[in-house]
């Protein structure tokens, strides 16, 4: 394997072997800085090709398969590693920072991925690096909630792998290419992908885990498991229909919820799953325009999402809380925190000159001009109602509304260095969106600055705050309480428990009568198995010579038998 | 002058296969001669690296299915003898020496401390004499050579079985119990070459495959047959001919036992294979029948008989080497497929067994070293107080269990994968449900070394790093092998088709 | 945390100093004001150059405008109703909830802003 063929998730690998070898402290935090970036330059110098071809069990495996597709999501997860790690400068805990470096090795890897068998191991991978960081928060809550993930993520996993196997079956191929919807194999894929991606009704695992993590887990947490299901439609199946369905209804359904949603990292986590229904409406979509569109939102989205994780990160890490009922007016003495929250909720919002801007109107205008008006309609009012929860509801009732009387010191340095850089890339892509698309996968033609967008979008969007000013002032607004609200996942963890709770009721009075009668029996059989197998039994007895020759006599007598009969 | 020294590393590229068994038996008789304790353990580990280096440069002529033939004095078969390295030997020879390399570096510190003093230049000789023992059973070509071969590792064994004495008397029993043994094994043997010889009239291996199946069955070459098989079964340790073996293992200084676990049995199941498969042809009733309804059924109570002894066991080491008995059934039952994954399956788990059981013995002796026993609730807590054996003993047990991600996974893989593929579905699971037994008796030596307190007053250092680096290049070769299987699966599968394609 | 009675302004960064304007009386309204302006301003720009959208009725004016307003009040309209149908008190799934649990304080650095 030559140096510059080393694949970069390697070096994340590696490095998270390394890290526990380095004191911890700053050294230790320089190094998990130093990782992202060394891994970022190796994509940067890869040209296109397939590299790292591995045999194993006699398939070939491509551990580096390098386009401009995997190059765009390579980059921007080496960016989101850098910027999550310099967030978690202060942290102290070795299973996080050993798990941020693994997590993100493995999404890197599954991204690079040329065969499928590859990206089911990377895919477990991320499964089972990013729990840690739900577990790195050592309550009673966060452990269960970790265990439902993993378990949601693994069988996602499994879920994979069945459709690999059955894949290998039909094709005698393990390549990861384009499918198409149709059998068995290609649909276990597809739902695999579907669980990762939060599709709805599979999509409560999101909201579940996000705001469980720790205050730095969160954020590492939103960059990389969905946008690299993104990643793995845009690959496997872009062009399928059903998916522009899908992610139009993914991107109007959350909306709802986000509005009632009291703990602002659950909103945000909803918010997220809207913003991936714009990008899995471009994989649909499948034209070289919407990939394009679903590339680079997938780019600015991980910024500006993990802007807004961060900004409600350093609210809970200097309050305790992230429960909006509880904060509010904290731009007195958050101020900066507060503005940098106010652009992440200007980019996720799409106002032009920052990031959303540029990269939204790619999908919305690709499904324009394929004509369906209906997700059209259906992306614009996703549009508005982004801005409700994201845009409006994130920095008022944290750092405005009603003053909470909290008086928190502003963000360490090192948060607000991370979230600084993070701003200024995220008004930097909608300046100047130029080098962003010329990441992009294919040839982009497309002007976001021209007079009707730009006024359309103000339109949309002001005219929207304006609606948000009359309910405020007549009081219609819902107000932020304290409450959970029900969603899918009440099937799990309410409906499914009482049904198998009786079940199981009926079950164990039956089987109470069953252990007995047979656990008498199976006593019985362990304690014959250990008179005669145990240690002074025979079977174990250190026997005398002369049994052993006789034993050599019975075989070599059998083994004659046997040959001449 | 450099056209010379071409030639001469010509000429030593082409003596490769017998250097291979020259250099220990030459150093062996040098390790008394030298009569000096600094001076004995480089000369002993130099010169198994030397035959690791050679196996290893072997093994890499012949993995693209070549064979090597060497005429030793330079007298041609049928009439000299004979050296044959093709891909199933080489890599038989490959697994021993490099045991054998790292066996020794583990040895220096494990021998000053256990054997007397007197005794320690004796110990690298016989050790030296064992290896070259194994080595020429694995390297010739010739039917009688292999018996020599065989008794030179055989004697050699007996003596260092006995060294434990020092420490437990018992072991001159269980050298004396072997001892018995191993020589009725032998003459077992060496009656099946007897009759081969009176029936063909040559000893050399592929020209007794030649003549064999030639001249068909007759009632000689049946007895051959059945001799053979059961005087090597009785060095495999088949089950029920395993009576020495964990008396020999358990009593035996855990530096021999390593040594032992990892390559003797492995060297007798290839002698068995070599017969069964080259010279002697699957095609044979007699053969098929012998395997199915007497290596098979043994097998597969071997798997489930010794490990079921194994979970009662309070002694680690026998344990151990219960568990050993039970992965030689795993071996045997690829052989019994008589196909060509079976025997794929069987030769890649006699390396992966090798490699694993090696760490283990190798962790199992650092435990003895600073314990002075191997009893199970001696070693409670050691995980905290000895973390680095601990740990590696945990991996070699995952490799044992067949955990994914580790060399035993491959093994078992692979094993399952030949039973399908011959439709005996029954014998699939049988597979899986044996390695179930692993896992508790694993286990168990996990929750005594984790999960139980340090009793009071015990304070155990962890053994110094010329210890640990061997235990953990084992350990993590079983799990390295476990990933990249291009080397054992390439090796295994020519060397499987170098045995069934006879000579 | 510090409580109300000794909060002093001048101590606060000076770009929350600045901020505090939003939270003077008739500060609110202004806002609201100069909203509603630049939202009729915006309204009134559809009609100074040419539409070309991909659906005729894009081309109405100020279409996108009233789209944002009606779209962002059906969702303030939809959430509440929603509200009441699935409002649950935070203990429901109790216990071993995040949601009642507090977040553990090892983890944060809980500091006043006047602290030294």
């Amino acid at each position: 394997m030559l140096i510059d063929q080393f694949p970069p998730a390697f070096t994340f690998i590696l490095a998270a072997i390394v890290l526990l070898a380095v004191p911890q402290g700053r050294a230790r935090g320089a190094l998990s800085l130093i990782v992202p970036i060394v891994a970022a330059l190796q994509v940067w110098n890869y040209d296109t090709g397939i590299y790292n071809q591995v045999e194993f069990f006699g398939f070939t495996l491509e551990l580096m398969r390098v386009d401009k597709l995997s190059t765009i999501f390579g980059l921007i997860f080496c960016l989101a590693a850098f910027l999550g790690n310099l967030f978690a400068w202060h942290v102290r805990d070795s299973v996080q920072q050993v798990a941020a470096l693994l997590y993100a090795g493995a999404a890197i890897g599954a991204v690079f991925a040329g065969d499928l068998i590859t990206l089911f191991i990377y895919w477990e991978g991320t499964a089972i690096a990013s729990v840690f960081l739900i577990w790195a928060r050592r309550t009673e809550g966060a452990y269960h909630t970790g265990l439902r993930y993993l378990l949601i993520q693994i069988g996602s996993g499994v879920i994979l792998l069945a459709g690999v196997v059955l894949c290998y079956r039909e094709t005698g191929s393990i390549t990861f290419t384009k499918m198409t919807l149709g059998t068995l194999a290609t649909w276990l894929i597809f739902i695999a992908f579907g669980i990762k991606c939060a599709f709805p009704l599979l999509h409560n695992w999101l909201q579940d885990s996000y705001p469980a993590a720790t205050v730095t887990g969160t954020v590492i947490l939103s960059a990389f498991t969905t946008k690299l299901a993104v990643y793995a439609l845009a690959r496997g199946f872009p062009g399928t229909e059903l998916l522009i369905y899908i992610g139009a209804v993914m991107t109007v359904f959350p909306v709802f919820f986000a509005e009632i949603e009291n703990d602002l990292r659950r909103v945000l986590a909803y918010s997220l799953n809207n913003q991936l229904g714009f990008m899995v409406v471009g994989v649909g979509i499948g034209t070289e325009m919407s990939l394009n569109g679903t590339a680079s939102h997938a780019f600015a989205h991980i910024l500006y999402k993990a802007l807004l994780f961060m900004s409600v990160g350093a609210v809970l890490f200097r309050t305790g809380t992230s429960k909006a009922s509880e904060l509010g007016g904290l731009y007195r003495t958050m101020p900066l925190t507060t503005v940098f929250c106010l652009v992440g909720a200007a980019s996720i919002s799409a106002f032009p000159l920052f990031s959303g801007f540029v990269t939204k109107s790619l999908i919305l205008d690709a499904t324009a001009s394929n004509h369906y008006t209906l997700v059209w309609i259906m992306l614009l009012f996703a549009s508005a109602g982004v801005l409700s929860h994201s845009g409006i509801k994130i920095p008022f009732f944290t750092f405005f509304a009603h003053d909470s009387g909290m008086r928190p010191k502003e963000a360490p340095f090192h948060m607000l260095l991370a979230m600084g850089i993070t701003a200024f890339l995220c008004i930097f892509i909608g300046v100047y969106p130029d080098p962003l698309y010329a990441l992009l996968p294919y040839e982009v033609e497309f002007h976001p600055y021209t007079v009707g967008h730009v006024i359309g979008q103000l339109q949309l969007l002001l005219f929207a705050l304006l609606a948000f000013g009359v309910l405020m002032r007549t009081g219609i607004h819902p107000p932020e309480i304290r409450a959970i609200n029900l969603d899918s996942d009440w099937v799990y963890r309410r409906m499914l428990p009482k049904f198998i709770g009786s079940i199981a009721f009926a079950v164990t009075a039956f089987w109470a009568l069953q252990t007995k009668f047979w656990m008498h029996r199976v006593d019985g059989v362990i304690a014959r198995l250990y008179k005669s197998h145990g240690p002074e039994g025979r079977i174990a007895q250190v026997w005398p010579t002369g049994s052993m020759v006789l034993w050599i006599a019975i075989l070599l007598g059998a083994t004659l038998l046997v040959n001449f009969v | 002058m450099s056209a010379g020294s071409a030639t001469a590393t010509l000429t030593l590229a082409q003596h490769l296969p017998v250097l291979q068994v020259v250099v220990p038996l030459l150093a062996a008789p040098l390790c008394v001669l030298l009569g000096s304790r600094k001076l004995v353990w480089p000369l002993a580990f130099i010169a198994s690296a030397i035959t690791f280096l050679i196996a290893t440069l072997l093994l890499m002529k012949v993995l693209d299915g070549s064979v090597i033939s060497y005429h030793i004095g330079g007298w041609a078969p049928p009439l000299g003898i004979e050296y044959r390295i093709d891909a199933a030997n080489a890599f038989v020879l490959f697994l021993v020496s490099g045991i054998s390399t790292i066996v020794l570096l583990y040895a220096r510190e494990y021998v000053a401390a256990i054997i007397p003093p007197a005794s320690q230049l004796l110990f690298y000789a016989c050790f030296l004499l064992c290896l070259t023992g194994l080595l020429g059973v694995a390297a010739t070509g010739d039917a009688f050579n292999t018996f020599v071969f065989l008794e030179i590792s055989s004697l050699s064994t007996y003596v260092l079985i006995a060294m434990g004495a020092g420490r437990d008397k018992r072991a001159l029993t269980a050298a004396f119990d072997y001892l018995i043994m191993g020589t009725i094994g032998a003459t077992f043997f060496v009656i099946g070459i007897g009759l081969l010889y009176m029936a063909t009239g040559t000893l050399n291996m592929a020209d007794l495959s030649d003549r064999i199946s030639d001249m068909g069955d007759n009632r000689t070459v049946r007895a051959a047959f059945a001799f053979i098989v059961v005087g090597m079964g009785l060095k495999v340790a088949i089950y029920p001919l395993h009576l020495w073996l964990p008396n020999a293992y358990t009593h035996a200084p855990s530096v021999v036992t390593a040594f032992l676990a990892a390559t003797a049995t492995k060297v007798a199941i290839y002698v068995l294979m070599r017969f069964m498969f080259s010279v002697f042809q699957p095609g044979f009733v007699f053969e098929t029948y012998t395997l199915e309804f007497v290596i098979l059924p043994f097998a597969i109570l071997a798997m489930f008989a010794a490990s079921i002894v194994a979970v009662f066991q309070t002694n680690l080491k026998r344990m151990l080497a219960y568990s050993s008995i039970a992965q030689i059934g795993y071996m045997l039952l690829g052989i019994s497929f008589i196909t060509k994954t079976g025997l794929t399956a069987a030769i890649i788990h006699l390396f992966n067994h090798g490699i694993t059981k090696g760490a283990l013995f190798m962790a199992v002796g650092a435990y003895v070293l600073r314990t002075g026993n191997s009893f199970l609730d001696r070693l409670e807590g050691l995980g905290k107080a000895m973390p680095w054996t601990s740990a590696a003993f945990v991996i070699g047990g995952l490799s044992l269990i067949g955990v994914p991600g580790t060399a035993g996974f491959i093994s078992k893989w692979v094993l399952i994968t030949a039973a399908i593929e011959k439709g005996w579905w029954l014998v699939a699971v049988l597979i899986v449900a044996s390695s179930l037994l692993a896992v508790i008796y694993i286990w168990k030596v996990i929750e005594v070394l984790y999960m139980r307190e340090v009793p009071d007053g015990a304070h155990h250092q962890e053994v110094p790093g010329s210890m640990l680096v061997p235990i953990w290049i084992l350990a993590l070769s079983s799990i390295y092998f476990g990933f990249d299987t291009s080397l054992t699966m390439s090796a295994a599968n020519t060397a499987a088709d170098s045995l069934l394609s006879g000579f | 945390m510090a409580k109300k009675i000794k909060d002093n302004p001048q101590n606060y960064p000076w770009l929350g100093r600045v901020f505090l304007w939003v939270d003077q009386p008739g500060s609110a309204t202004k806002l609201f004001g100069g909203l509603a302006v630049v939202c009729l301003m915006l309204g009134l720009a559809d009609f100074l150059y040419e539409k070309h959208g991909h659906f005729t009725f894009e081309n109405l004016p100020a279409f996108y405008g009233l789209f944002g307003f009606v779209a962002f009040s059906c969702v303030i309209f939809g959430a509440k109703a929603l509200r009441e149908l699935i409002k649950r008190p935070e203990d429901f799934y109790a216990p071993h909830v995040i949601d009642t649990e507090e977040y553990p304080e090892d983890e944060l650095e809980k500091v006043a802003h006047d602290a030294d």
